[in-house]
């Protein structure tokens, strides 16, 4: 299928790998992760110029405006992320928190946060926000225990506190070899969630080992 | 023209009835029947091609598969575009190249600056004729319009190839520079105008 | 009996129980419900696979998961295939195996032909030549670098496949490691393979569309 700017999708998926946003105001979104653009647009870096107020009001955080620049202008923006699943969010009077890498962008009414856990970003208020993920998203209801590899993230709830299961660890040891091998693969520790929200994995951040 | 079939987004079966087809080194998984493998080089494109290759470090093989039976081409899970070509010329990133009919006329071309931060190569192949032509694309590829009226802009890393009455550019912004200089080292991007058709993919290339 | 499905197609869920499920290390994701799991080398073999384990040094690291809950799955963003034994045996690459249970009984098999010899020169030349053999009834669950093609074999058509590519086959199927100098030299030139793998007889062969081990 042949696509132009007036038939891309306005805010929407091109295929699961592409988002297209149609920039009519400000949007933020993430360093390198624009592939294509029709029409005038301009980048802008965080905290210079005409942008230092939403480096206040929007970023809480002089780590994230690194990683963050401002589009401007009309057009249509294409993203995407190492071949990942890319979809849109919406949040109202929400809070999420998301693996940061994993945020392409979003609209300067939310309030973008850094968290207390390394790596993560808590987006605040109302507005929509684009994510990437290995595979689809599959949301799960607490209670449960997630490896920290696939976990992308955690909406309307408290953090997750770190559990180890000591029989597991027993067992390693009890198992010929397994000093050596198959130690610390993640199946001897676990973020436990507790409590109502929803919790976000992915199949893994990190990608095939090639 | 040779048979070529999408067994999935990510393989591509090629039959052939005593026919060659040019397919990358190292790209194919499977076969059956009676089939030959010999290594070739980019056609048409003498020693002063095979010198550039080696200056633009495009590292691309290529191997003449000939014969009789099914042949199954994959490269890094990658998924697959298939362009099939009726008399037209394609400009492809070498390092997209995946397989095309052995008929049609290929060559490396200069293609400016492209590459010169990133390492891509410094060197785009042009592929010519009529038959098919397939491309590696991470994550599904995406067929953009170029007209007049609307140019297109492109990051050089999402970039695979076009085809058509373009012509290309390379547009150094600062503002892009701001923003993209940092994570992949690219200061400039790819400007498409004319008309036809560019293809993209979803990533960075890797 | 566990449930398997697919949540998407790189996530596996296994329902479980209070049975016992096989799988690759460090697959699980997440889990809810009383799950204990524990270290295992070899899942359900016997000692005679143990010992055969030991001599052609094909490694397989697996964990058990016993309980009552839900278990997902899922290993480096690979895709994941679902696969339906009733009574048969499939032939899996270790590497490729993701999750099965005590329905299957497990083993390792050697995929050349050549006796001893055949062994040795295939334990010289690495990877891809013992396989995993499940047999019986029941689900089990592979992974690999893309999705999986299942290419069926019939006995006027033999196929040849590259080992980086293979994943797993079942069928009555014989196979034969075979090297070719074409293919020696400009097909396996990245992945330094200097054979193939060669299926003869009736059955299905399943590959990936990557090679193992290659860049990107």
């Amino acid at each position: 299928m042949i696509l132009n700017h007036q038939t891309l999708p306005a805010n929407g998926n091109i295929n699961p790998y592409a988002f297209c946003i149609d920039v009519t105001g400000e949007m933020l979104i993430r360093k390198g992760k624009m592939i294509a653009y029709y029409g005038s647009l301009r980048f802008e870096a965080l905290g210079a110029g005409p942008f230092e107020v939403l480096v206040n009001e929007v970023l809480n955080s002089p780590l994230q405006a690194r990683n963050f620049v401002v589009v401007t202008g009309r057009g249509k923006l294409i993203l995407g992320d190492r071949g990942h699943n890319l979809a849109s969010y919406d949040l109202e009077d929400g809070s999420l928190t998301i693996r940061s890498e994993n945020v392409l962008g979003f609209q300067p009414s939310l309030a973008c946060h850094e968290s207390i856990i390394p790596g993560y970003l808590t987006l605040l208020g109302t507005g929509s926000f684009v994510a990437s993920s290995n595979g689809p998203v599959h949301f799960l209801e607490p209670p449960v225990k997630v490896d920290e590899d696939a976990l992308l993230g955690w909406a309307d709830m408290p953090a997750p506190s770190y559990r180890y299961d000591y029989n597991y660890v027993r067992g390693a040891l009890r198992t010929v070899g397994a000093l050596v091998k198959g130690w610390g693969t993640g199946e001897e520790k676990q973020l436990d969630f507790s409590g109502n929200g929803t919790v976000l994995i992915q199949a893994s951040e990190r990608g095939v080992q090639r | 023209m040779t048979h070529f079939r999408l067994e999935s987004s990510r393989l591509l079966e090629v039959e052939l009835r005593n026919e060659r087809v040019m397919t990358r080194a190292g790209a194919m998984v499977a076969y059956d029947g009676q089939i030959k493998f010999e290594k070739s080089i980019l056609g048409g494109e003498g020693l002063f091609g095979a010198l550039k290759r080696r200056v633009g470090g495009e590292g691309f093989d290529l191997m003449t598969t000939s014969g009789t039976g099914r042949v199954y081409i994959a490269q890094n899970a990658a998924e697959i575009l298939l362009v099939p070509l009726q008399n037209e010329k394609i400009f492809i990133e070498s390092s997209s190249l995946l397989a095309f009919d052995d008929g049609m006329r290929s060559n490396t071309v200069f293609a400016g600056l492209r590459g010169a931060s990133s390492g891509q190569g410094l060197f785009t192949t042009t592929v010519e004729g009529t038959g098919n032509v397939a491309a590696i694309s991470d994550g599904t590829a995406i067929l953009l319009e170029v007209t007049p009226s609307e140019p297109l802009f492109v990051d050089p890393d999402a970039f695979i190839g076009f085809k058509g009455n373009i012509r290309q550019e390379f547009v150094f912004d600062v503002n892009w520079k701001t923003m993209i200089g940092q994570s992949s080292g690219e200061s400039y991007q790819l400007k498409f105008t004319g008309q036809g058709l560019v293809y993209i993919q979803p990533s960075e290339r890797r | 009996m566990p449930q398997y499905s697919l949540i998407n197609s790189k996530m596996l869920s296994i329902k479980l129980h209070g049975e016992e499920v096989y799988a690759k290390r460090g697959s699980m994701i997440a889990y809810t419900g009383q799950v204990d799991f524990a270290p295992s080398s070899s899942g359900s073999e016997g000692l005679g696979g143990r010992a055969m384990r030991s001599v052609t040094g094909e490694q397989m690291s697996l964990m058990s998961a016993r309980g009552t809950g839900e278990v997902l799955y899922a290993f480096y963003g690979l895709h994941v295939t679902l696969i339906q034994l009733s009574g048969e045996t499939f032939f899996a690459e270790s590497e490729s195996l993701l999750a099965y249970d005590g329905r299957l009984r497990s083993g390792t098999q050697f995929m050349g032909s050549g006796g001893m010899q055949g062994m040795l020169r295939g334990a010289a030349t690495g990877s891809g030549l013992f396989t995993t053999t499940l047999e019986g009834a029941g689900e089990l669950a592979i992974v690999s670098d893309g999705d999986s093609f299942a290419l069926d074999v019939t006995h006027d058509r033999p196929i040849f496949v590259d080992p980086q590519a293979y994943i797993g086959h079942r069928g009555q199927l014989q196979s034969n490691i075979v090297t070719d100098v074409g293919w020696k030299s400009f097909v396996g030139q990245s992945s330094g393979e200097s054979y193939q793998l060669k299926f003869t007889g009736l059955g299905t062969v399943y590959i990936q569309a990557a090679e193992r081990g290659g860049n990107r």
